[in-house]
């Protein structure tokens, strides 16, 4: 009777503590996509053949311990083998496993088939930051961390999407099938979103293949999870899912400020204008590695303020922003920025911090260099 | 050498009685168990590559 109780008392216990840790985020989510939730299942599934085995197996062995104890008189036993006992305990999990490889290997199949696909993107790891390219539409942009310095140095309390906002997220349309090619700029970063069930790789070189149908329009919040360098925890992936409609609304919009930046190119700009729009640029780009006032860590991160060569040079300092040094983790910034942030920054660079330049470097200026390097 | 191939199918379950593995050891012509093993071995990787070939149909 006592030992009955216990054991309803550990069932009870068992059974109550299982929703409260699927309530509480320590489990795996259950996502917004088909792959996501048959992946989902699939783990459950597994979790509890692993749980039955795990109560079964550890069970016999406590009880075994218990009953036959020494203090009791219990004499071992001593026979060598018992073949058909060894036979059914080998082909029991050999069964359980077949069992479970099976629904393992059909999702698997599902997820490894990216063709049919209604949209491109080419998402691109750089250090930093996620770049997003929809192909075939002539829209791209990089994805920055938008959380506050203050917050990240403490000085200001913790938002509650704190590291895991962008300034420009991933707008996805719902219900199409949209395949993503990943790839990197310079180490291995790797694109994770669990609501999403994706988390692949993006390596430099390679293009690696996934895609995702979301079901509901929502926000969907994720990481970079491969180790890349200092600021790994701070390129977050942010993925916005929204009506077809909207989607549509959103790429025309797109296009036309896209068009439109690429008129402005054109004309001649202020001094005042390129320094708001470059530090912009810089917050957002180059003072993960340079510093937000400029001055670097060196000896790795040179420091730009106060850095007189570099200012007796602007040509050296266009031409280092545009093609990056070799060997070094300065970026060629040539396809990520456009030529009026390529102006603006090292505008913005030659006039901060007590730089005193005093000239302007014209978006015309870099359109012209990037047109003339293209031939 | 039918005996080899159920040692070396024995030995691919891991599992085998005391009496017949002191009877294999008791044979002086150890060649014929690095046949059956390679023989099975062949086999079985071709069955998993078949049956992953029909998978991925
Ligand atoms: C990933 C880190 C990183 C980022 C981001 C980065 N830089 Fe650099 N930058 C470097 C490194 C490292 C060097 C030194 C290269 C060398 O000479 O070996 C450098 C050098 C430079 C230099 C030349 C300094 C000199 O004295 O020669 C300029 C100018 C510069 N960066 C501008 C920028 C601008 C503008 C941005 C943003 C658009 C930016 N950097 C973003 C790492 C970075
Ligand atoms: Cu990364």
């Amino acid at each position: 009777m006592r030992r009955l109780l216990m054991w309803m008392a550990v069932g009870v216990t068992l059974a109550a503590l299982t929703p409260m840790v699927l309530a509480n985020g320590w489990n795996m989510p259950e996502g917004v996509t088909a792959v996501s939730r048959d992946i989902y299942s699939l783990h459950m599934i597994i979790f509890w053949i692993c749980v039955v085995i795990g109560v079964i197996v550890f069970g016999a062995m406590f009880y075994s311990l218990f009953r036959y104890r020494h203090s009791r008189g219990a004499k071992a036993a001593t026979f060598h083998e018992h073949t058909s006992v060894e036979v059914i305990w080998t082909a029991i999990p050999l069964l359980i496993l077949v069992a479970m490889a099976v629904p393992a290997t059909a999702t698997l199949k599902t997820m490894y088939d990216p063709s049919e696909a209604d949209l491109d993107v080419m998402v691109t790891g750089q250090q930093w930051r996620w770049r997003y390219d929809y192909l075939g539409e002539d829209v791209a942009f990089t994805s920055n961390l938008s959380t506050s310095r203050e917050q990240i140095s403490g000085t200001s309390e913790k938002g509650e999407n704190y590291l895991l906002e962008v300034d420009e997220p991933l707008v996805l349309p719902v219900g199409q099938k949209v395949r993503l090619l990943l790839t990197s700029d310079d180490v291995i970063h790797s694109w994770w979103v669990p609501e999403l069930a994706v988390k692949q790789d993006a390596v430099p070189g390679f293009v690696n293949e996934n895609w995702v149908r979301i079901d509901e329009p929502g926000i969907y919040r994720g990481q970079c999870a491969e180790l890349c360098g200092r600021n790994h925890g701070f390129m977050p992936v942010v993925v916005e899912a929204v009506e077809p409609e909207r989607f549509d609304e959103w790429m025309a919009q797109r296009k036309e400020a896209a068009q439109q930046e690429a008129m402005s190119a054109d004309r001649e700009w202020g001094l005042d204008e390129l320094m708001a729009r470059g530090e912009q640029t810089y917050g957002a780009v180059c003072a993960a590695c340079h510093q937000p006032d400029g001055s670097g860590s060196p000896p790795a991160f040179p420091a730009l303020a106060g850095n007189q060569t570099l200012l007796d040079e602007p040509d050296r300092h266009i031409s280092t922003v545009i093609d990056g040094v070799a060997g070094s983790a300065m970026p060629a910034f040539r396809n990520t920025l456009s030529p009026v942030e390529i102006a603006a920054v090292i505008t913005y660079e030659r006039n901060a911090w007590g730089n005193e330049a005093g000239d302007t470097v014209q978006p015309s200026e870099i359109a012209e260099r990037l047109a003339a390097q293209d031939e | 050498m039918w005996q080899a191939i159920k040692s070396v199918l024995a030995a691919f379950l891991g599992v085998q009685k005391d009496e017949r593995r002191r009877e294999d050891f008791r044979s002086e012509r150890p060649g014929t168990f690095i046949a059956a093993g390679l023989i099975v071995g062949v086999i079985f990787v071709l069955l998993v590559a078949f049956v992953a070939v029909m998978a991925a149909r």
